[in-house]
């Protein structure tokens, strides 16, 4: 098979299982359904390997697949394309495998589920709008993958579209990503304006010769650049969940939790950041936009990190992580080390897959339970997820010897984050020297929160068992008539018909946490010095530009000592301060919980943030439509418009049908009208 | 030439107006006798312009055939005209602004030609002395126009078959003519010879 | 040319006279018994005209009066296809009706007549007498059920305001002669384009106006929903089909070949007079409820659209009006032959409000007509979309790329078109609404197998067969096209 061959197969599989699950999926079956769509996945994940490797190792090179025309007017030409290059490579890996064994996993996680065929055709149909977007040559398909992921985002979140409140949580994931979007689709209409097309390959080469071009707009000159970049990093805001538009990402959690593994932590939210390193010669260029994405980034960082700190559900204190840990991306894309920002994913891809899959293990085991005042001890019921969650969080924390450059995943690429972040903060750029403090103190904060998990859940007294039915009521939990505690239930539909004490989940689940553990310890250790280490020149091959001052990643290996190890100190703090709190004095954190002190009120209440997007942009929202529908649309259009158009085209009708007498001499009559008028108009037409 | 112009006003003046007395007079036996009034005048014109044999035809097919059928008709059909008219003095005015338009239109536009020199590219058409009307109209019409002459002569072929199928009818009991059964007829079938006894006489 | 070689130019009209003249032989001598045997061979006569106007010799006969070339061709072909499938509809129809007159079939014979004539006349008095005899034999086709009161209302009605545009047509016909001297449409196109002076302008517009009653074209439309609501149903199939094409075609050539040196005089007379058809046939249209009337005020919008291509005085233009006169002919009447072939308890049924509950009656009847409608309403891939599509890219290709008309005009023209195919579309969905949801009052009586097979064959052209056809037709309406002089 030609290159060209294997990956056009590697990114038509998926659409093609989607395509049979989605459409024949009752006629063949479930089993068949989930086999086909499973089976052609792994099919695409075994090419993406061969892929990657070729592309790194082998002879394969940097290439593009034009597979057929997709838009072409004027001088506006877009393809349906398949870029491969080292970037596209990493992320075809981290894509199908995620996704595959996100398939496997469904198996067994979805095994009570009836529409099962459509869950498998969401997944593949979202596998191959990722793929469309990873290996897209210009930013029309970037575009069209970036609304795929979107709407198998949608739908997949409101995959058990008969609760309410995932329907909701599906349909504000959409509202918020289109206002990301709005801000894309202006980001690439200023960049065709700027270079005459939105081919990549024609783009970059020129972003050198357009650096300086300004705008003109409202009296002042804008850097066009910026502008762009800007703008672009608004549709990144909105896909990766950063702050201002993040408040999609925790009740995206309503969703089954293989999506959540999938599309909320491993790959979709990260469409934002592999854009941004896609873009890097653009970005490059472009300073200010830098900085806000820096900026952006170490307060999402924080932000989230806090938030993680006060949550219950154990899905959404995930997902406030994933939400964290993208904001170090960006933090590292901000400061000009793609490379640092495109480890960090591929780390990430696999403790956060991990982590997810394995709450679903718990979830599943728990019969359905989500809150971890109701879990406790689990470790002993539930050995292999305990294991792997455990393996997970390490990860995440970056547990590693600095000295020895030995650690987990997370240890080599989020310390590579730290370090960068103070490589361009001592070069005068406060903006980097800001994240850099932020960073080092989300890592103690992401220490915290993750070990609470894993004690909340797997250590303590049991809180399930004879009080499990009634939760809320024990003791150490807080009153569960707060409104939002009660949110945090959030039960799926279906609950198991047996008994209700904790069991592990079948193979068929724990095969792929096992998977993905392997990949949580080693990724990193691996691939480190091929993603930003010494071979790094050799391994992206240009995929990432960096520009001619740009020496961040340079300066990683001449850092003062107390910045190499202040990440591993502060993770420390935070798992000590997680054992006393959780584990040594147990009951403490539900005794802080249930002060309701302001800063716990703060934090638990995500920074108030959804309360105040209803009271200004929602219920603002509302109110305009309202003025619009009521005044506007049902008064002045539907008036003027169809309805009074429809009237009057029965009274037309009505007039003219009255005019057909039936008398001979009317019918004569109307006809030598006709004449007679015919005549005037030619007359005065053509005597001018 | 002087008398030439003042026959042709005078016949085109009578034109005119018998038409317009066709089709106002009350009673349509004057309308139909003001029609053959207009078709008389227009056959006038004819002559004038050298066409005898147009004009002839017109007297004989109009005035003599098409007229008088007008009149059988009119005089056989009890119609009520005036019924017909009610709507006349009703429709007059705005029939009678848009027939002013009409005909301001056809003034202003011949008087825009006549200034122009009349009818560009068209030679007035001499008569030829050699030969009559007749001759020549028979010269071309079997040859130049004979596919004129063939459709036209379909069309009255339509309008035959058209006037049989609406109007013919089959009535039984009504007692035919059979043409072949009458030339059939012999000796032997249309006669008997009887021998009668004197006194007796035939029984039937 | 001597007269055999003429003879041979006109081979196919010639045919069909001959035709005519011995059947109608045949029907007197053998009376009701020979009925089905004139009907048979009356098809068959028209269908070998067909063929020999497709296949005969191209050229100029009887000094101009006949020209027959590909536009010619092209028309007769339909025309001729057309009249057969009439002639077939009527003969179920009269056999139905236990009235077994021969004289139905010769009647098509002898209308398909005229419009071979009108489809290739090279001068005014063919084009006369080509209309007199398509004419007058309709006039009789309308009425041809004298004993039924509105039939007889419909032919006099026809004949009478026929006559009328006849004496426009002749009044413009005799302005033309006088002015330019002559009867030739090429002796006609020398004097326009030397400088065409307003006495012929004026005959012109007369013309126009005596072809648009015979196109059923607003304003001279007023005749059309009371001789489609009164004239049998067969008729009316035949009504709304080949002559429209005809005259259409006489349409054309009269202003292509007579007057292309005219084309920005007249093409804002056809304008207007196509924006009229294309906006009342859509309006009138809303308050109907009888299906004859409906589809007579929408082939007056559709008559419209044909002459939108017309207007645009292109041969694009031409080519669109070509095809899309051909798609309609076979939409309306296959509408037609449905409505022909439908009846509930031996009534016929001419309502929107009697098609009540057809889908669940009869579902083939129902799916052929729901095909028409949705063709009517230009949905693609229906072949009425491809008709609207072809013409409205005319009239903008007019106007943007041969600067033919104005680009604003071409522009206002296309957006009139497709304002009246929306409101159209209302009386085309609301009878599907009406056939599918609706509870049917009655049991349906069985469809003669003539009119049906009809139906479905013109119902499966519409679709999907159109797309197979399309890709021949067009390029062939576009050589046709090609014909007229256009400057």
């Amino acid at each position: 098979m030609t290159p060209q061959l294997i990956v056009t197969v590697l990114v038509l599989a998926p659409l093609l299982g989607a395509i049979v699950a989605g459409l024949f999926g009752r006629r063949i079956g479930n089993v068949a359904s989930q086999a086909v769509t499973t089976g052609l996945l792994f099919l695409a994940c075994a090419l993406a390997w061969t892929t990657f490797a070729s592309v790194i190792w082998g002879g394969w090179g940097h290439f593009t697949v034009e597979l057929a025309p997709f838009i072409n007017v004027g001088a506006f030409h877009s393809d349906w394309a398949i870029r491969i290059d080292s970037l596209s490579a990493v992320m075809l890996i981290v894509v199908t495998s995620v996704s595959a064994l996100v398939h496997l996993y469904s198996w067994g996680y979805m095994a009570d589920d009836d529409s099962r065929p459509r869950f498998f055709a969401y997944l593949s149909l979202f596998t191959f709008a990722m793929l469309a977007l990873v290996t897209a040559a210009d930013f029309m398909q970037l575009f069209f993958g970036w609304e795929g992921v979107g709407l198998a985002s949608y739908l997949l979140i409101g995959f058990w579209y008969k609760k309410p409140t995932a329907s909701a949580a599906a349909i504000k994931a959409f509202v918020v990503n289109r206002v990301g979007d709005f801000g894309f689709a202006l980001g690439i209409m200023t960049t065709f304006w700027m270079f005459g097309s939105v081919r990549f390959a024609d783009i970059f080469p020129a972003v050198a010769a357009h650096a300086g071009q300004t705008w003109t707009f409202a009296g002042h000159y804008w850097a066009a650049m910026d502008l762009a970049c800007s703008l672009l990093f608004v549709g990144a805001m909105g896909k990766s969940a950063q702050f201002f538009l993040h408040t999609w990402l925790p009740d995206a959690m309503e969703g089954p939790t293989p999506v959540s593994a999938l599309i909320h932590a491993a790959t979709m939210v990260t469409a934002g950041v592999y854009m941004v390193c896609l873009l890097s010669p653009m970005f490059e260029y472009a300073p200010v936009a830098r900085q806000i994405v820096t900026g952006v980034g170490a307060v999402t960082a924080l932000f989230a990190a806090t938030v993680g700190l006060a949550q219950n559900d154990i899905k959404r204190v995930i997902a406030y992580s994933t939400c964290s840990q993208l904001g170090y991306m960006f933090i590292a894309a901000g400061v000009g080390a793609y490379q640092g920002a495109m480890f960090h994913l591929f780390t990430h891809a696999f403790f956060k897959a991990l982590l997810f899959l394995g709450a679903g293990s718990v979830i599943m085991g728990m019969h359905h339970e989500q809150d971890m005042r109701n879990m406790g001890a689990l470790w002993k019921k539930l050995p292999i997820t305990y294991v792997v969650m455990l393996i997970g969080t390490i990860a995440i924390t970056g547990v590693g010897l600095p000295g020895l450059e030995l650690g987990f995943a997370g240890f080599y690429s989020k310390d590579a984050i730290i370090d960068a972040a103070f490589a361009a903060g001592s070069h005068n750029n406060s903006t980097a020297y800001f994240a850099f403090v932020i960073s080092v103190i989300a890592a103690g904060l992401t220490s915290f929160y993750s070990w609470r998990l894993i004690f909340m859940t797997f250590h303590g007294h049991a809180k399930w068992g004879a009080a499990a039915a009634t939760h809320g009521v024990h003791g150490d939990a807080e009153p569960s008539h707060d409104a939002h505690a009660h949110d945090d239930h959030a039960h799926d539909d279906h609950g198991h018909g047996h008994d209700h004490t904790p069991h592990e989940s079948p193979w068929v689940m724990l095969l792929p946490l096992l998977a993905l553990a392997v990949g949580a310890v080693f990724a990193g250790k691996v691939f480190v010095e091929q993603f930003v280490g010494e071979g790094r020149a050799e391994f992206w091959r240009g995929a990432i530009f960096n520009g001619a001052s740009n020496h961040v990643l340079d300066n990683l290996h001449v850092l003062p000592a107390w910045v190499v190890w202040a990440p591993l100190t502060v993770t420390a703090i935070g798992f000590v301060l997680a054992w006393y709190v959780y584990i040594a004095k147990e009951g403490m954190g539900a005794a802080i919980a249930a002060r309701r002190g302001p800063l716990w009120t703060f934090l638990y209440n995500k920074w108030f943030f959804d309360e105040l997007y209803d009271a200004t942009f929602v219920r603002g929202a509302k109110a305009l439509g309202d003025l619009f529908w009521k005044g506007g649309d049902q008064r002045l259009i539907d008036g003027l418009g169809p309805n009074g158009v429809a009237a009057v085209s029965a009274l037309i009708g009505r007039r003219t049908g009255k005019m057909q007498t039936g008398y001979v001499y009317h019918y004569a009559f109307v006809m030598l009208l006709g004449v007679a008028g015919l005549l005037s108009f030619a007359l005065y037409a053509w005597s001018k | 030439m002087a008398l030439q112009a003042i026959a042709f006003y005078l016949l085109a003046a009578v034109t005119i107006g018998a038409g317009l007395l066709v089709v106002t007079a009350r009673n349509p036996v004057h309308s139909v006798l003001f029609l053959i009034c207009a078709f008389f005048s227009a056959a006038g014109l004819f002559v004038m312009l050298g066409a005898e044999f147009l004009a002839m035809l017109l007297v004989v097919v109009y005035v003599g055939a098409v007229a008088v059928l007008f009149l059988f008709v009119v005089m056989m059909l009890d119609v009520d005209f005036s019924a017909l008219r009610a709507g006349f003095v009703r429709y007059l005015p705005i029939g009678g602004l848009v027939a002013l338009i009409l005909v301001v239109e056809i003034v202003a536009v011949s008087a825009s030609v006549a200034s122009h020199g009349a009818a560009a590219g068209a030679a007035v058409l001499t008569p030829s002395h050699d030969i009559t009307n007749a001759e020549a109209i028979g010269r071309v019409l079997y040859t130049d126009y004979v596919y004129f002459f063939q459709a036209a002569g379909l069309v009255l072929l339509v309008a035959m078959i058209g006037a049989i199928v609406l109007t013919l009818r089959h009535r039984a009991g009504v007692r035919r003519q059979n043409i072949a059964a009458q030339v059939a007829r012999t000796p032997a079938t249309g006669m008997r010879i009887v021998q009668i006894k004197s006194g007796e006489g035939l029984s039937e | 040319m001597d007269f055999y070689g003429a003879l041979q130019v006109a081979l196919p009209e010639a045919f069909l006279a001959v035709s005519a003249l011995a059947l109608l032989v045949l029907g007197a001598v053998t009376a009701a018994r020979g009925a089905i045997l004139v009907s048979v061979l009356a098809g068959v006569a028209l269908l070998v005209a067909a063929v020999l106007a497709a296949v005969g010799p191209l050229g100029t006969a009887f000094s101009g009066g006949l020209v027959a070339d590909n536009a010619s061709a092209f028309a007769k072909v339909a025309i001729y296809a057309m009249s057969a499938v009439a002639v077939l509809l009527g003969a179920g129809w009269l056999e139905r009706l236990k009235a077994r007159q021969f004289e139905y079939p010769v009647l098509i014979l002898l209308a398909a007549i005229g419009m071979g004539i009108m489809a290739s006349s090279g001068d005014l008095i063919s084009l006369y007498i080509g209309v007199e005899l398509q004419s007058l034999a309709l006039y009789v086709l309308a009425a041809f059920r004298r004993d039924d009161a509105k039939a007889s209302e419909a032919g006099l009605k026809y004949f009478v305001l026929g006559a009328l545009s006849s004496g426009l047509l002749l009044y413009g016909a005799s302005l033309i002669y006088g002015f330019a001297g002559s009867v030739k449409f090429v002796d006609i196109a020398a004097t326009v384009h030397a400088g065409a002076g307003t006495g012929v302008l004026f005959g012109l517009v007369f013309l126009i106006c005596g072809l648009a009653f015979k196109v059923s074209a607003a304003p001279f439309h007023m005749w059309t929903p009371d001789v489609y609501e009164g004239a049998p149903t067969p008729v009316v199939a035949f009504f709304g089909a080949a002559p429209k094409l005809a005259a259409m075609v006489l349409f054309a050539r009269a202003l292509a070949d007579a007057f292309s040196g005219a084309a920005d005089q007249w093409r804002q007379v056809v304008i207007i007079i196509a924006l009229a058809s294309m906006l009342l046939g859509a309006f009138a249209g809303l308050v109907q409820k009888n299906l004859k009337r409906l589809w007579a005020y929408s082939s007056i919008a559709n008559v419209g659209y044909a002459l939108v291509g017309l207007s645009a005085g292109t041969r694009e233009g031409y080519q669109s009006m070509l095809v899309f006169m051909v798609l309609y002919m076979i939409d309306v009447t296959g509408f037609f032959a449905c409505l022909a072939a439908l009846n509930r308890n031996g009534k016929p049924m001419e309502t929107i409000d009697d098609m009540a509950g057809l889908m669940r009656e009869r579902p083939g009847m129902a799916l052929a007509m729901t095909a028409f409608a949705v063709s009517a309403i230009g949905f693609p891939p229906f072949s009425g979309f491809w008709a609207k599509f072809f013409v409205f890219k005319a009239i903008l290709a007019a106007g943007y790329v041969q600067h033919a008309l104005p680009v604003g005009l071409a522009v206002s023209v296309a957006v009139v078109g497709l304002v009246s195919s929306v409101v159209a579309a209302f009386y085309y969905l609301r009878l599907i609404k009406v056939m599918w949801f609706d509870p049917a009052p009655g049991a349906v009586d069985a469809a003669p197998a003539d009119a049906k097979g009809i139906a479905y064959a013109a119902a499966l052209f519409s679709f999907p067969v159109v797309m197979v056809g399309l890709p021949l037709l067009y390029p062939l309406a576009g050589v046709a096209a090609a014909a007229f002089g256009l400057g």
